[in-house]
């Protein structure tokens, strides 16, 4: 925790600092700096990097900003030309357009030193990377987590922590970086404080109203991905938490003309049409739950907490929590506890063409929700990052009868 | 005369691949059990040696099926078609079925058969993607709770001596199967029928396809029947009922189907189970990275052995065949495509559903490949 006697850092200047934009400036300086360049995927344990001073890039996260400023044509069309199908996940298109074309939406990308991937998000991850290490003959490291169905068992921990000393063996052959203890220990316990604050932005979500908006949500999320593991990740989200923590104890929500209804989103946003979401907030629908941000990010251990004195075992037991390897049961206790906890009203399940990890099993997570909970459920299709065939009028007119139906549930 | 025997041995290849729900349940009737296998990285070698028949879970032309799965449209034709069947009842004689991960959608499905339980035993195995000593080790110790599973469900001690002859005699087959490979042109036997000995080999028991396969290399050569001097081809799939229409397709426009290279087949024809200390460890050597499965197989020796098979079988052109959906082979021709076009090999990726109208709209484009290669 932090020292509970000091004031919060100004939370605007701390935006200012792990913006998308200023992620991107730090990327350029970090590169002038000659620091490594790291392209690595979204479950990496981004301590270590930090710990060890390479900077990574994320291509998940540069396609998702590129599709929420509408710049990721150009990738998507790059991805088209080398042959790859429109059926292929929208992140690897866009994620593999921005490494040919050496850009990003906010301008030219330096030369990646190093890739390294982890394979327990979606096997795509594997081939993916091993594109990128085919085409730029970079080294690359393969975080191995066989699927299963049991993240929990210790010998499967035990298999990931030893992938971690793995990649942290790889770094330093190939960067000439070494690992400091101390500066693992430090980076451990700035993502323990980042992952706690996150945890209880996410349980002010329980006030009615809530005071957090899913959509601003979205976009603050991108610190967890970008700079876990810097003092500046821990303070940002301290700050954040401060600002909502004020914003619920006066009443605000989001919700136009008061929050009438609270609902899951379930899945990836819609990075494309993040408007979906505003549409629901201009008729006084508020999400205020979310497996994406509850079950995906944060500390993910068993106490909810790491342990920077145990630095590998702790990242272990974290990285290796993947919702999308639990059993549909275990899956669904998390909505039947949400839906208790934060008083929901009805569910919106995305059914993301991109993301089969995510997607596969939402049918069943809805049949047990009604069995249970009798809830309205809304569940449309679309893809996460591709804005091909998406139409937002569409969206907006099953938004308007979903709501109507949770209306008349309302009143029972 | 000889012509009538490779005709006899070839109807058993048939047979043993269309009437596989039938000799399942025979064999069911034995007091044996039967263990599905989606896809190709489970170790057959360990459910053999528990004395249960280890059949590979395939496709089944029936637009219902897919219907039947309930599942999302964005998902691959094969895991719905093959989850139809499964709520259908198609695989009712199943004890249960072993799940090795080869993409998202067939890891995922497992959750929602799971779900339902449509069969009394699931189980996802946890191959690693990496082939090093603490892969194998880790594989190993996985497969070894395999086998004491089994056991458990009523299957025979899975010793060491009973695994190492099993490992044996699929050692034996992918090596016949090897064989037939590169002799089925000479054999003058057609890409069609050499497609019923591959699928034949995913349902049959080992032992018998074996000595189908020995039986079968020991007819003499002799001449195809040439309906055509066309341009030969290599088709790479992985569903066989598209494979066979595609097949079909370049024979119709004037050309042959001279290699075949299936994921399935690659996966227990390619290389050996070594010889370990210990039997368990020599499966997880054998089956991590050693299956030319997309992303977990080197592309450079992906590609190389495609550009050998052309070489060896005579093949002017690659066709690459992509099941809607599949990410795995969606990926993997692009990383290939970029071979191809710096070893000028001519090749045509298509795109389509299991099902004979999104097939037919692909006539045109097999005749242009087929006329671009003469």
């Amino acid at each position: 925790m932090q020292d509970a006697s000091t004031t919060p850092p100004d939370l605007k200047s701390m935006v200012k600092k792990l913006s998308a934009g200023a992620s991107y400036r730090r990327m350029l300086a970090a590169s002038e700096q000659g620091r490594p360049i790291c392209v690595a995927s979204a479950a990496v344990p981004v301590e270590v990097l930090y710990a060890m001073d390479v900077y990574p890039v994320f291509p998940e996260s540069l396609a998702a900003i590129a599709a929420g400023i509408r710049k990721a044509d150009e990738f998507f069309e790059a991805a088209r030309e080398r042959g790859f199908s429109n059926s292929v996940c929208s992140y690897t298109r866009c994620g593999l357009g921005i490494a040919w074309t050496q850009k990003s939406a906010f301008g030219p990308i330096p030369e990646p030193d190093l890739f390294i991937t982890d394979v327990s998000v979606c096997c795509l991850h594997v081939t993916w990377w091993a594109y990128l290490e085919e085409h730029f003959k970079k080294p690359t490291f393969y975080m191995d987590m066989p699927a299963t169905d049991d993240p929990w068992d210790p010998e499967y921990v035990a298999y990931y922590e030893e992938q971690i000393r793995a990649m942290v063996g790889f770094i330093e052959e190939h960067t000439g970086c070494r690992l400091h203890m101390d500066r693992l220990k430090e980076a451990v316990s700035n993502s323990d404080l980042a992952g706690l604050y996150w945890k209880k932005i996410l349980e002010l979500r329980r006030h009615k109203p809530s005071p957090v908006s899913f959509r601003n949500l979205a976009g603050e999320i991108l610190p967890l991905v970008t700079a876990l593991g810097e003092k500046d990740c821990a303070d940002f989200y301290w700050a954040l938490y401060e600002a909502y923590k004020q914003q619920a104890a006066q009443g605000y929500s989001p919700a136009q003309g008061g929050e009438r209804f609270r609902l899951i989103w379930n899945g990836i946003p819609i990075w494309h049409h993040l408007q979906v979401i505003n549409y629901f907030e201009e008729k006084g629908a508020n999400f205020v739950w979310e497996p994406y941000t509850a079950l995906s990010w944060g500390n993910k251990t068993p106490t909810g907490r790491l342990d920077p004195e145990e630095p590998f075992r702790t990242l272990a037991q974290k990285y290796t929590n993947i919702l999308t390897n639990m059993p549909l049961h275990r899956r669904f206790q998390y909505f039947d506890q949400a839906i208790r906890d934060y008083q929901v009203d009805g569910l919106v399940m995305f059914s993301n063409r991109s993301c089969r990890p995510q997607s596969i099993g939402q049918d069943e997570v809805v049949e047990m929700v009604r069995e249970i909970h009798g809830l309205p459920v809304l569940i449309f299709e679309g893809d996460q990052a591709d804005a091909e065939g998406f139409s937002l009028q569409e969206a907006k007119t099953r938004i308007d009868g979903f709501l109507e139906i949770l209306q008349s549930s309302k009143r029972g | 005369m000889d012509s009538e025997i490779q005709g006899q041995i070839m109807e058993k290849f048939r047979q043993g691949f269309l009437a596989r729900h039938q000799a399942c349940r025979q064999w069911k009737k034995s007091g044996r059990g039967v263990m599905g296998c989606f896809y190709g990285l489970v170790p057959r070698e360990v459910v053999h040696a528990a004395g249960f028949l280890p059949v590979q879970l395939l496709e089944e032309r029936d637009a219902r099926l897919e219907d039947k799965a309930r599942l999302l449209p964005f998902l691959c034709g094969m895991s719905k078609n093959i989850t139809g069947q499964i709520y259908e009842g198609r695989y009712e004689y199943l004890d249960g079925i072993l799940v090795g991960t080869v993409c998202d959608t067939n890891r995922h499905v497992l959750d929602i058969w799971a779900h339902r339980k449509v069969v009394p035993y699931l189980r996802l195995l946890r191959t690693p993607s990496k082939a090093d000593h603490a892969a194998w080790k880790f594989y190993a110790a996985d497969l070894r709770r395999l086998a004491r599973e089994l056991e458990q469900m009523g299957g025979q001690e899975v010793t060491e001596k009973r695994l190492w002859e099993s490992i044996e005699l699929y050692n034996q087959n992918r090596i016949l199967m090897e064989r037939f490979r590169s002799s089925r042109n000479t054999l003058g036997i057609s890409a069609q029928d050499a497609l019923y000995v591959l699928a034949s080999s995913l349902v049959m028991p080992v032992e018998n396809h074996n000595e189908l396969l020995r039986s079968l290399l020991q007819t003499p050569a002799r001449a195809w029947d040439k309906k055509s001097t066309g341009p030969g081809i290599l088709i790479c799939a992985m569903n066989l009922n598209m494979a066979w229409d595609i097949i079909r397709l370049v024979e119709e426009y004037g050309g042959r189907v001279v290699a075949d290279d299936f994921t399935i087949n690659a996966r227990y024809g390619i290389s050996l189970v070594p010889r370990q200390e210990d039997p368990f460890l020599a499966l997880a050597i054998g089956y991590l990275r050693r299956v030319p499965a997309p992303g977990l197989y080197s592309f450079q020796e992906r590609a190389e052995s495609l550009a050998q098979q052309m070489n060896s079988s005579g093949a002017q052109g690659l066709i690459y065949l992509v099941q809607l959906y599949c990410d795995a082979y969606a990926m993997e021709y692009a990383v290939l495509k970029e071979k191809f076009d710096l070893w000028g090999i001519p090749h045509m990726r298509l795109e389509a559903e299991d099902n004979s109208a999104s097939i037919q709209q692909l006539n045109v484009r097999v005749q242009s490949f087929l006329e671009s290669l003469i």
